[in-house]
């Protein structure tokens, strides 16, 4: 397929425009002038596209349901033409959240897309706002800046291309790294896949003569890494208390399951993120929120509490990420992930929910899998206060010696990757005289808040009733 | 509640024993120096932030404690700026207990922890935990620095620190012989 300039394309997925960057600043047909720019590109396959003359400067727009539109250029567009970014598309965002939600169906792919988007937002927003101490305590001047943007931009797009099948609900079954107990994460994964299968797509874009990016530079700011040097003070922006990545999933997750809790005033968010600088102490500056703001931030610390508590850590949600994870283990060789490194991250990439549904489909999960299809799903028979303390915490051990062999799992909150953790944001206030101070002491509502440590015990549903006429009988005996 | 996350209970209760009105950038510090430097089996995930290394974890269980009534938590204001306050409560010793292996076991690394960086102010301890996150990866990747090069590799992450104050901050460190990359200025690499 060949694009003119000006002409709106349809790829192939439906949802991709694209146009002269040219055209839409003055209007004007620019082939002539951009034929300059203009080189042979031999698309993958992937993206349904023939070879193409193509222009390095062309912008494109792909609809999103939460921001409008989304605009790439051709460097991220060529980055998300990679097999390795393509595979999203066949990752759900909440694995089987469906089964509570039937709209749960959409995927990384957008996410990704939608978390580029806010990033960029944000980064505009800090950087209008904040210039100056930026300039003054990480020494960056415009050029840096606008490097760093295009950083982050391809960092919050390629954060999580490193998901397993379903998502975190997998997560357990990644391996461990070396000898001691720690496992990989999503996040290395995503780091070697940028590291390893996108290098080139990164590296070798006409427009990286600008930024003269190496593929570890957006790894580091991903994964573990220092190559990001002063850039990670950026880190925030990926994964922080108001990362960009949060801010979208809380929004998109709403949207699509058709629940307003994770809805807050991203517009007044965005508007309100600054850097500050944290104290007298001479720490590093943070990212934080102006006063103005405070109400925005304590909309999204809510908005990601009723998530958790609704949506992310819902009994039967958390009963289908265990049959997932059992079913998976049957399905691995090994009963666990390949690992992200060599021939073995090549293996990883083949894992997307299409292949494991149409094993679970075809039998090979064993008894998890055929819970899955027949939704005959564990049940949940106690749960702790969603803040345990010391006193739940023995009672909860007393029921599970009751329960004895009837319990066939036991999960907490603290270990869900969507936990709830930390709620405070630093908040700058400038009347009279510049004063931080945190959001809990702006907010009474975050200052009572605490983190959900809630553990939830289950049964098989046959052994329901006997579970809870066990339970009632220790209560009695109380 | 899992062995190691009793492990982690206790060991913070036991650090805000140790060191009274302990700041929270001081615990998390101190857990990367006791899982670090003294190969603590804390299970923590420290990736390095602006602020140093960090790991929501590590406030996750200070939550924790805090529910369980090993540990308080006070807000701190003060001019221009906060910070928090942690202290033993009622509780610490039910809390400890729960991980009462794990602090006979490492109680020596615990007091040790505390004498090497009990007292160095939050600033201090963001730059000297960078510094060994840094000297760690490069260890990692067997890449050899003179303490020159590690300076200007911290200092690009932190430059708002002068460099001849990250240099005497490794020195500091290595004096200590706790960094693992470095080489000798004229060494070959």
């Amino acid at each position: 397929m060949h694009l003119s300039p000006g002409r709106h394309a349809d790829f192939d997925d439906g949802c991709l425009t694209a146009h002269m960057a040219q055209d839409a600043m003055d209007g004007s047909s620019c082939g002539t002038e951009l034929s300059l720019f203009l080189r042979p590109v031999v698309y993958s396959s992937v993206g349904g596209l023939e070879e193409l003359a193509r222009d390095t400067h062309r912008k494109y727009e792909i609809r999103c349901p939460v921001h409008g539109f989304i605009q790439i250029d051709d460097w991220e567009r060529q980055i998300i033409d990679q097999p390795a970014f393509q595979r999203l598309r066949r990752i759900r965002q909440l694995a089987f959240t469906d089964l509570l939600y039937p709209a749960a169906m959409h995927t990384r792919f957008e996410h990704s897309l939608g978390v580029m988007h806010t990033a960029t937002l944000l980064y505009d927003s800090i950087v209008q706002k904040s210039g100056e101490l930026l300039k003054q305590q990480l020494a960056y001047d415009q050029d840096g800046l606008a490097r760093d943007r295009r950083l982050v931009r391809l960092a919050a797009l390629l954060h999580d291309v490193g998901h397993a099948p379903f998502s975190h609900s997998s997560e357990d079954l990644f391996p461990k790294r070396g000898r001691g107990n720690e496992k990989f994460t999503h996040e290395d994964y995503s780091a070697a896949i940028i590291r390893n299968e996108l290098r080139s797509a990164i590296e070798d874009h006409p427009l990286n003569g600008n930024t003269g990016f190496k593929a570890d530079n957006i790894a580091a700011l991903i994964g573990k890494g220092t190559e990001a040097g002063r850039a990670v003070f950026w880190r925030d922006l990926i994964n922080g208390q108001m990362d960009a990545d949060r801010m979208d999933y809380l929004i998109r997750d709403s949207h699509h399951i058709g629940v307003h809790y994770g809805k807050f005033d991203l517009r007044r968010l965005i508007l309100s993120v600054i850097a500050i600088p944290r104290d007298k102490d001479d720490r590093s500056p943070q990212l934080g929120i102006e006063e103005g703001g405070w109400h925005a931030a304590e909309a999204l610390v809510l908005a990601r509490y009723f998530m958790f508590t609704q949506v992310y850590f819902h009994k039967t949600r958390v009963a289908y990420d265990i049959h997932l994870r059992e079913a998976m283990k049957t399905l691995l060789p090994l009963g666990r992930f390949p690992k992200p490194e060599g021939a073995e991250l090549k293996e990883f990439l083949k894992w997307d929910d299409w292949r494991v549904l149409g094993l679970i489909g075809k039998g090979r999960a064993g008894e998890h899998g055929r819970r899955i299809i027949e939704r005959n799903h564990f049940r949940e028979i106690y749960h702790t206060p969603e803040v345990c303390s010391d006193k739940d915490d023995r009672e909860l051990r007393i029921v599970k010696a009751k329960l004895g062999k009837l319990v066939v799992a036991q999960e907490s909150a603290k270990k869900s990757w969507y936990k709830t953790g930390n709620t405070d944001i630093p908040v700058l206030s400038k009347v009279r005289r510049p004063r931080v101070q945190p959001l809990s002491k702006y907010s009474k509502a975050i200052e009572g808040m605490k983190e959900n440590n809630q553990v939830l015990l289950y049964v098989d549903g046959a052994d329901r009733e006997e579970a809870e006429k066990r339970i009632r009988k220790g209560r009695q005996q109380k | 509640m899992s062995d190691n996350q009793s492990a982690r209970l206790a060991t913070l209760v036991a650090l805000a024993e140790k060191q009274p009105r302990l700041g929270r950038t001081a615990v998390m510090k101190l857990c990367y120096f006791l899982q670090t430097l003294r190969n603590v089996p804390l299970g923590y995930r420290f990736t390095l932030y602006s602020y140093g290394p960090f790991d929501a974890g590590v406030l996750s269980d200070l939550s924790t404690a805090e529910a369980f009534g090993g540990i308080e938590s006070k807000t701190v204001l003060y001019s221009g700026g906060y910070g928090y306050e942690i202290s033993p409560a009622g509780r610490r010793r039910s809390v400890k207990s729960l991980g009462s292996g794990f602090i006979k076991k490492h109680g020596s690394d615990l007091q040790w922890v505390v004498e090497q960086f009990g007292n160095f102010g939050s600033a201090d301890l963001e730059l000297l935990s960078t510094i060994v996150y840094v000297d760690r990866e490069s260890a990692q990747a067997k890449a050899r620095r003179t303490p020159d090069e590690l300076a200007e590799r911290v200092h690009e992450v932190k430059p708002h620190f002068t460099k001849p104050y990250v240099r005497q901050k490794v020195a500091h460190l290595q004096e200590l012989k706790m960094l693992r990359s470095l080489r000798a200025a004229s060494g070959n690499r």
